[in-house]
C-alpha cells in the first residue's frame, strides 16, 4: 500500500509551477509608484497649491505633509516585510512613525480647544470632508498594491497587515493631495487630513484579511 | 538526518525555479523537520494533519520565501501560523502521550531554540499556557483543567481565547 504522505508530496511535486520570489525591493517599487502616480495626479491633474508654484513653503505645510509622507514609508515597508514571513520579524518603526503623525490631531484640538477655551473664533472647516475623500481616493493605488503583494505572500498577521495596508494608502493619498490642499490651519490638517488616513485603515482592517488566502 | 539551513535554502530556491527533483527532496525533509517540531505541542494523532496542512501552506505560499534570507525562520513562521490556526479549532484529541522536545533533538541547537514553539509560550502567563497545553494540545475537557489548575471553568475559557490571541500576534517574534 502506498505511503499516504508520499502520494500527498507527490501531489504537491506534480503541481508545482515556477514563482517569481517576492522581493523588498520589487514590493518598495510597486508602492512607490503607485505613490508616485498620486502626486502626479495631484499635482497635474487637480493642481499645486499656490505657495508651492510661488516657491514659499509654509512650514506647517511642510511638516504635515513630511509627517504623513514618513508615515506612508514606515508603513508600506512593514507591509512589505510582512508580506513575507519569518521568525524575527520585528516591525515597529511603523509605530513611531504613527506616534508622530498623531501629534498632528492632538495638535489640532489642542489649538481648537484653546481657542474655544478663549473665547475666540473656533471654527471647524466643514468643507474639509473634500480633503478627506479625495485622500482616501489617491490613496487607493498604493492600497491595491499593497493588497496584491499580501494577496500573494503570506503574512501570518492578516489584521495587522490590513490595518498598515490602510495607513500606507491613507498617508500616501493624504500627502499627494497636500500638495494641492491650500490650507495651512493646523485644526484643518489634524482633522480632515488624518481622518484620512484613519479611516483608510479602518477600512483595510476589515477588508484586507478576506482577500488574504493561506 | 535533517539538512541545514543553507540545503534546504538552495533547494527550495530551485523549487521556485520548477526543479521536481529539488521541491520533492526539500519536501521530504521539511515533513521530518515539521514532524520534530511540532512534536509534544499538539496531540499525537492530529500531526500528520498538522504536517500535511503545512506542507500544503508552503507550497501554496513558496513565493513568499526569500532566496537571499535563511529558510529556517521562514518555515518556522509557516509553521506557527498553521499551528496556532490548529489550536484554535475546538478538538480532543484521544492520545495525550508526548515525547522529547524540539529543541532538544536539533542538528542546529542555536537557531531551533529562537524559532520553536516552546519559545512563544515563555511571552504568555503561566495561567494562559497551562490552559492551552491542558484542553488544545492534551485534549482534556474546560471542566478537566479547571481541577487541575484550581482555575474556574470560565477563566480557563478566557485564558485559552487570550492566550490563542496572544500567539497569533507572537508568531514572528523570536
Amino acid at each position: 500500500m502506498p505511503d499516504p504522505s508520499h502520494a500527498f508530496i507527490d501531489s504537491l511535486v506534480a503541481d508545482l509551477e515556477p514563482v517569481a520570489p517576492l522581493t523588498r525591493s520589487g514590493g518598495l517599487t510597486g508602492a512607490f509608484v503607485a505613490a508616485l502616480a498620486a502626486v502626479g495626479v495631484a499635482a497635474f491633474g487637480i493642481g499645486l497649491r499656490p505657495d508651492i508654484l510661488a516657491g514659499k513653503l509654509d512650514p506647517v505645510f511642510l511638516l504635515s505633509s513630511g509627517l504623513f509622507l514618513l508615515l506612508a514609508c514606515a508603513a508600506t515597508f512593514a507591509v512589505v516585510q510582512m508580506s513575507r514571513p519569518r521568525v524575527g520579524n520585528h516591525q515597529t518603526g511603523w509605530l513611531w512613525a504613527a506616534a508622530m503623525a498623531a501629534l498632528l490631531p492632538a495638535a489640532g484640538l489642542l489649538t481648537w480647544l484653546a481657542a474655544r477655551l478663549g473665547g475666540g473664533h473656533a471654527a471647524v472647516d466643514l468643507a474639509g470632508w473634500k480633503c478627506l475623500v479625495m485622500g482616501i481616493t489617491l490613496g487607493l493605488g498604493v492600497g491595491a498594491i499593497l493588497s496584491v503583494l499580501l494577496r500573494c505572500g503570506a503574512p501570518t498577521s492578516p489584521e495587522r497587515a490590513g490595518l498598515l495596508t490602510g495607513i500606507a494608502a491613507g498617508s500616501a493619498g493624504i500627502f499627494a493631495f497636500s500638495l494641492h490642499c491650500p490650507h495651512n490651519d493646523i485644526v484643518h490638517i489634524g482633522l480632515w487630513h488624518a481622518s484620512a488616513v484613519v479611516v483608510s485603515a479602518v477600512a483595510g482592517r476589515w477588508i484586507i484579511p478576506a482577500l488574504v488566502r493561506w | 538526518m535533517i539538512a541545514d539551513d543553507a540545503t534546504l535554502a538552495r533547494l527550495m530556491a530551485m523549487a521556485q525555479t520548477g526543479d521536481r527533483e529539488a521541491y520533492a527532496t526539500l519536501l521530504e525533509c521539511c515533513q521530518r523537520w515539521l514532524r520534530r517540531y511540532y512534536t509534544r505541542r499538539i496531540g499525537p494523532c492530529q500531526l500528520d494533519d498538522l504536517v500535511q496542512d503545512t506542507l500544503l501552506s508552503l507550497h501554496r505560499k513558496r513565493a513568499s520565501y526569500d532566496p537571499a534570507r535563511p529558510f529556517l525562520p521562514w518555515l518556522a513562521a509557516i509553521a506557527r501560523y498553521r499551528w496556532v490556526d490548529h489550536l484554535r479549532k475546538v478538538y480532543r484529541a484521544d492520545e495525550t502521550e508526548l515525547d522529547d522536545s524540539f529543541a532538544a533533538q536539533s542538528d542546529e541547537p542555536g537557531i531551533s531554540a529562537r524559532i520553536s514553539l516552546e519559545r512563544l509560550f515563555t511571552h504568555l502567563p503561566v495561567a494562559q499556557v497551562a490552559a492551552i497545553e491542558m484542553v488544545k494540545i492534551e485534549g482534556r475537557s474546560v471542566s478537566e483543567a479547571a481541577q487541575a489548575t484550581g482555575q474556574s471553568e470560565s477563566l480557563i475559557k478566557v485564558n485559552i481565547h487570550r492566550g490563542l490571541k496572544r500567539l497569533a500576534a507572537l508568531i514572528e517574534k523570536d
